[in-house]
């Protein structure tokens, strides 16, 4: 995890706290979150709370590996003020797609600039901190890291941001209802997603069936229809990727800086054509 | 002969991943002595090192390494087959080849056979060489062999599905139709055992599952083509395993298709050669491990969470793929003025009915009652989609995201430069995505008006043509022409083209019409066009063609309206503008209205200097067409004053009489000899006297390469190649004596369908127009191996302009050729005894002429009906009357030889025929003829048939899944009762004395179910009895006072030199 956050919003996240944060914690912290030192998160009724590992330090008479408790708490917006973004948000189909494609829109802010309010934390006092670590400083490297955890899932998941400032999702849902551009959004945010189905073959398992009786030779030796006399010919050269691309760049599983879509065209290329030997 | 055969294989089922592989075995009739049938081992196959060599020498599949030679891939395999006794039974293919009866009843068993996996060695990064399948590769190599006869086998039925299916699962790869994938594999685990030591080592939750990366195919079109070719796969296909089973068994189709398919796309994508750079790139990434080709699974870190953020992924593209119940739309409407801006509109259609194309508009303005009924149309959860839908499309199209500033999205609004970019590309790309895009016609290619320096015809010498003495005979027609600037066809002058050139935008309003320029291209024009003004060049009138046909981007070719050129053109590419010209006066008989459109097109052809090629089905009467050019030729030449020399017609030996006789029947004023025989001309002096006396002198292929010289010593008037695809072997030495005649005039006749042939193509323009298509290597090179190897729609296009003014093909199928046609097409094919069959003849009769004068009463007539047996016997084919189980060739009876050409002719058009004979000997031996020599798929009815063998070859015969066949039906049985309309061609091998007999076979096929028109043909031999009672048949007044009887019993009546007239042979009719 090279970075964080590769969306726009992410970042935004992050920044609002690397504004307030000495380079030495913020750095400290991000090993924090990439060691794997955050032991548990949780999030509940826009409250983080975590446990983090710290560090034996005997200089602070600190002999066994400690465990701090961390808390970010964001400050929420009013539900009268949601109600008013959420229904502005819901006049819009630009920002009602995007919301669908799992996307925060950049332009999200003009639902809330009438409200004089920010949905990204943009200000120190958009969040409060507390660990239960020696450090005098508050942010600590503790909270930087569990911050940044916060942002990389915000990635995935950026109806967390709404959770975060004070919207529960069923309170979404029901915000969302008031109208009918929302209530498309709602009904997709309620598709049930499946639940992993185990595979039983890696390969389509190909299954015999006990051989019936063949009536001619005619039967077994041609198919049931005659095949066409011609072959179709090869088509146009399409679009290359065009499955991928759909789906917008950078998807969950890919953690490279580099685009993935680009990386697939060049994937899909090779195989079409370095495979002479092959078709 | 060797059939080849194949399947994939799957391997034995050791785990989660069952591979499996491609094998190929070879089915042979020549068996070799040390193959004992040892128990389960097939007998009729090529075994290991036989196998082995056959793969290299015959095929072409090299062992590439010392590594990896070919045995390495030979294994042993086990395929389930009919089975008769201790035998498998041959193959529909090889049955073919074998003189032996299958058996009706059959049961199944396992066959060991050595198979050939189709692998080859691929290099891989930092590892040795790997064995992948190449099967597709493989099958499209064998499928060329096999079709262009360039070795001594042929696919079976078996790899022929295959060689197809592969072809269509090649575009899942060409399209990028698959992603990459993680495979979830719960695992279960023995229960641990917690012993107290090993507690803090033992992870307490071992997960029970396992994560392998790999890929899947997403594509509606792949799943559409194997619900199709489940239908075209034959059980043969799903018959072959990696070890015997106990029981009859066979594999399902689709399962097996799957498994092949996804095996396959697996094996192609981790084998694909890969570059360090690369692999930097995809390092620690999903592709890296799909691309890796081990079978592990992922490492335990995080797999799960790997999984689930593939599986949301997936699960959207296949979501978008296939569950959206409505197209999303996208109109681009130009603006009425120059300047205003362009609209992209938004529309939706349903996928059931996608003619239906909602505006968003529409939808939003209507009221809820309408909007709900629409929502009927265009699917649940209209709205949802939609936006979803549109999302995707901005994504791919960002610009669209400026129409979503609204919660009723309609359209977006467009400035010239941003209309030209969507037409350009992102046109395309939607497209591509599955959207429907909607574009002005002025942009697509039917419609595109292009700048373009336009060549243009003038034509001026053609006007001699007007000149009736002179341009009769003019073919060297020169063509002027001259460089012009045009846009969409007009022409503009070089100050408009200058304004268009500095025009700011590529999208111009041109004399009222939207187009597109490339202006950088129409400089280079231009200057083009400056240099070439001063010049006046002139080429011929085919080089002309050939120009105009093989075309170039920017070099147009067109014509002032109006004019000659032009007309003549048109008038050759779509030959319907051909008015038919009338029957000339000594035409004895009536031109059908195709047939006079022929005429036309042969005259107007010659007029011009061209050579075509007359490529009418069989049986619309190229002959006629032919003969009637004759005589209007020699009408033409009369009032011209002009004496013509003769035509030389070059024909198959078994056709030399007939087209004598046609002529003398449409026009007997036209002197043609037959030059063929012993008693044929011999030195040149002769030869050229007689040459001048005729109009007509007729020969076959065979004796032009004898006697080039005395052919060669004549001025022929034009040459005539009947069956054309004669000369298609341009090696041959009659091919090249032909090409050594010269005439002003060539004609080439030939029923088969020439388009699909190419090399017969390239020779048949050859000789109609040498250089027209090139030297046979370039010709391989740029047209045969891109069409029948790689399927090049535009190089197919391009052969088809340009042999197209050239041949005159009409099937019996056209619209306009059967409303000309009678239902019921009777046409008769005479036909020359051999030299062999008149020694027999001749003897006979005069065996007979002594003995009947002795004979009286019941021996005389006896004695007639037993010569008249004979004779037959001989006319049909020396075989039949010897009894001698000698050669049933076609070298001993122009009949049979001339029967097997239009036979093949059928076969070629992919019609089935039937052919009636009064004698079971005869029968049997054209059933085997027909079945072992020429290979086609037979059916025999006789007297003895059982009743269910008769209904079985009937229903199979008609099922229209049967491929192409051959009904052979002895007159008695197979006379009345049955129905056989598959059918449309019927064949008379032998005559039966009485018509209603004839007809009433005929009807076999002509009744209540037949859709297209019966061609019936009889044979007849020329000069024998045979000709003289079809005389008797047509014209009844000739044998006053005999009655014509249901059988031969009325011609005993006749008195002695009566009957012997009948029966004395004509010796003129004698061919070699």
């Amino acid at each position: 995890m090279a970075q964080f956050s590769r969306t726009w919003w992410g970042q935004r996240f992050i920044a609002a706290l690397e504004k307030i944060m000495d380079s030495g914690r913020l750095s400290r912290g991000r090993s924090y979150a990439r060691g794997g030192k955050v032991k548990s998160f949780e999030i509940k009724d826009g409250v983080i709370s975590a446990q983090v590992r710290g560090s034996v330090n005997p200089y602070f008479g600190v002999y066994t590996e400690p465990l701090y408790t961390t808390t970010i708490e964001f400050k929420s917006i009013s539900a009268a003020n949601w109600s008013a973004a959420i229904a502005y948000v819901a006049s819009k189909a630009s920002l009602i797609s995007r919301l669908m494609l799992n996307e925060i829109p950049d332009n999200i802010d003009n639902a809330f600039a009438k409200l004089d309010v920010h949905l990204l934390p943009h200000h120190e006092d958009d969040f409060k901190t507390e660990c239960s670590c020696p450090d005098w400083s508050n942010p600590c490297k503790h909270i930087a890291g569990v911050y940044y955890l916060l942002a990389a899932q915000l990635d995935q998941d950026p109806f967390l941001l709404f959770e975060l400032r004070g919207l529960s999702r069923e309170a979404l849902q029901k915000e969302l209802a008031k109208s009918p551009l929302g209530q498309a959004l709602s009904a997709e945010l309620t598709l049930t997603k499946s639940a992993p189905e185990p595979d039983l073959s890696y390969f389509t398992k190909p299954t015999v069936q006990t051989a019936v009786a063949v009536g001619s030779l005619k039967d077994f030796w041609h198919g049931a229809k005659r095949l066409p006399q011609t072959i179709e010919a090869a088509p146009q050269a399409s679009v290359p990727a065009i499955l991928v691309k759909k789906q917008g760049d950078f998807p969950p599983f890919w953690d490279k800086e580099s685009s993935f879509v680009e990386t697939m065209e060049e994937l899909y290329g090779r195989i079409r054509t370095k495979n002479t030997q092959l078709f | 002969m060797k059939i080849l055969h194949g399947t994939w294989i799957p391997q034995v089922e050791d785990g989660f991943i069952q591979r499996g592989a491609f094998y190929l075995w070879v089915e042979t009739n020549e068996v070799t002595k040390k193959s004992k049938t040892t128990q389960h081992i097939h007998p009729c196959q090529l075994f290991k090192n036989d196998l082995e060599t056959f793969l290299m020498q015959e095929l072409g599949i090299k062992s590439e390494l010392r590594l990896h030679p070919i045995a390495e891939r030979i294994s042993p395999q086990y395929f389930l087959l009919p089975s008769h006794g201790d035998r498998p039974l041959p193959s529909l293919e090889l049955a073919r080849y074998i003189e032996q009866d299958l058996p009706e009843a059959f049961e199944l068993k396992y066959w060991q056979v050595d198979c050939y996996a189709a692998k080859t060695p691929i290099h891989m990064i930092g590892s040795d060489y790997e064995l992948v399948t190449n099967v597709i590769k493989l099958l499209n190599e064998l499928h060329f062999i096999a079709m262009n006869n360039l070795a001594e086998v042929q696919l079976g039925a078996d790899l022929l599905f295959w060689y197809h299916y592969t072809q269509t699962f090649k575009q899942v790869i060409l399209k990028d139709q698959y992603i990459p994938a993680l495979k979830y594999r719960e695992v279960v685990h023995p229960k641990q055992t917690v012993s107290a030591k090993s507690k803090k080592s033992q992870p307490k939750n071992e997960p029970n599952f396992e994560v392998y990366p790999g890929w899947e195919i997403t594509s509606d079109q792949y799943e559409t083509d194997l619900k199709r070719y489940v239908d075209y796969m034959p059980l043969a296909c799903v018959a072959g395993f990696a070890e015997p089973h106990e029981t009859p068994e066979f594999y399902d189709r689709e399962l097996l298709l799957r498994h092949f398919s996804e095996c396959l796309l697996t094996e192609i994508a981790t084998h694909t050669p890969s570059t360090a750079g690369f692999e930097q790139k995809i390092d620690d990434t999903l592709l890296h491990h799909c691309l890796s080709a081990n079978d592990s699974s992922l490492g335990k870190n995080s797999r799960l969470e790997l999984y689930q953020q593939w599986r949301t992924w997936r699960d959207r593209i296949s979501h978008i793929q296939t569950a959206i119940p409505f197209y999303l739309c996208f109109q681009l409407q130009e603006p009425g003025q120059p300047e205003a801006p362009w609209e992209l509109q938004f529309l939706a259609a349903p996928k059931q009915d996608p003619s239906l194309r909602v505006p968003l508009t529409e939808y939003w303005s209507s009221k809820a009652t309408r909007q709900k009924e629409l929502q009927k149309q265009l699917g649940e959860r209209f709205e949802q989609n939609l936006l979803l839908n549109l999302g995707y499309a901005a994504r791919i199209y960002p610009k669209l995201w400026q129409g979503l500033e609204t919660d009723q999205p309609v359209s977006i609004a467009m400035d010239l430069a941003e209309a030209f970019e969507f037409l350009q590309d992102s046109a395309w790309v939607l497209e591509s995505a599955g959207y429907k895009v909607i574009i002005p016609a002025w942009w697509t290619p039917k419609g595109h008006q292009r700048a373009k320096v336009r060549l243009r015809a003038k034509g001026k010498s053609l006007s001699r043509a007007q000149d009736k003495s002179k341009s009769y005979f003019s073919y060297d027609n020169l063509v002027q022409y001259q460089y012009d600037l045009s846009i969409g066809g007009e022409q503009v002058s070089e100050k408009e083209w200058l304004e268009l050139v500095k025009a700011k935008s590529p999208l111009v309003k041109f004399r009222g019409q939207w187009m597109h320029l490339d202006q950088d291209k129409m400089q280079q024009m231009l200057e083009f066009w400056k240099k070439h003004q001063q010049e006046n060049p002139e080429i011929s009138l085919i080089d002309f063609m050939r120009l105009t046909a093989e075309g170039n981007e920017d070099l147009e070719v067109e014509f002032d309206r109006g004019q000659t050129l032009a007309e003549m053109l048109d008038k050759l590419h779509d030959k319907s503008r051909l008015e038919a010209i009338s029957d000339p006066v000594h035409l004895q008989g009536t031109l059908r209205e195709y047939q006079k459109r022929g005429l036309s097109w042969l005259s107007y052809l010659e007029q011009l200097g061209l050579n075509g090629c007359l490529a009418d089905d069989m049986g619309l009467g190229k002959t006629v067409q032919v003969i009637a050019r004759l005589v209007q030729e020699q009408e033409q030449a009369k009032q011209a004053a002009m004496p013509l020399k003769p035509t030389l017609l070059i024909a198959p030996t078994s056709v030399v009489g007939n087209w004598r006789k046609e002529i003398e029947k449409f026009a007997p004023h036209l002197c043609s000899i037959v030059h063929h025989g012993t008693e044929r001309a011999k030195d040149t002096t002769e030869f050229q006297a007689m040459a001048q006396q005729n109009h007509v002198v007729i020969t076959s292929f065979t004796l032009i390469r004898k006697d080039l010289k005395l052919i060669e010593s004549v001025d022929w008037h034009r040459l005539v190649l009947d069956e054309a695809q004669n000369i298609k072997n341009p090696k041959a030495e009659q091919t090249k004596a032909i090409l050594k005649l010269s005439a002003p005039h060539r004609l080439a006749l030939t029923g088969t369908p020439v388009e699909n042939r190419l090399l017969d193509l390239w020779s048949i323009f050859n000789f109609l127009n040498p250089g027209y298509l090139g030297k046979e290597a370039h010709f391989r090179k740029s047209f045969e191996v891109p069409i029948q190897k790689n399927n090049d729609p535009v190089r197919s296009a391009t052969l088809k302009k340009l042999v197209e003014p050239f041949i005159l093909r009409r099937v019996k199928t056209d619209q306009s050729i059967i409303k000309d046609l009678p239902d019921k097409v009777e046409q008769k094919l005479y036909c020359n005894l051999t030299k062999e069959q008149a020694s027999l003849y001749e003897a006979v009769v005069k065996d007979i002429t002594g003995e009947l004068d002795e004979a009286e009463g019941i021996q005389r007539k006896g004695l007639i009906l037993a010569t008249l047996l004979k004779l037959k016997q001989i006319c049909n084919h020396p075989r039949q009357f010897l009894q001698d189980e000698s050669d049933f060739s076609p070298e001993r009876s122009h009949k049979l030889s001339r029967l097997s050409e239009m036979v093949a002719e059928v076969m070629a058009e992919g019609e089935s025929l039937l052919i009636f004979t009064q004698f079971t000997e005869l029968g049997d031996a054209l059933e085997k003829y027909l079945r072992q020599t020429c290979h086609y798929n037979t059916y025999y009815l006789h007297g003895g048939t059982n009743r269910n063998k008769r209904e079985q070859m009937i229903t199979e015969f008609q099922d229209p899944e049967t491929e192409p066949s051959v009904f052979i039906l002895s007159l008695k049985a197979g006379g009345v009762g049955i129905t056989l309309t598959k059918a449309n061609h019927v064949f008379h091998f032998d005559r039966w004395w009485n018509p209603a007999v004839e007809n009433q076979a005929t009807d076999r096929a002509f009744r209540i179910g037949q859709k297209k028109n019966v061609f019936v043909h009889k044979f007849v031999a020329i000069g024998t009895l045979e000709e003289r009672i079809d005389e008797m048949i047509e014209d009844k007044k000739k044998l006053a006072g005999a009655i014509v009887g249901s059988d031969e019993s009325w011609l005993s009546n006749l008195d002695n030199d009566s009957f012997k007239q009948l029966i004395t042979l004509n010796k003129s009719a004698i061919l070699e």
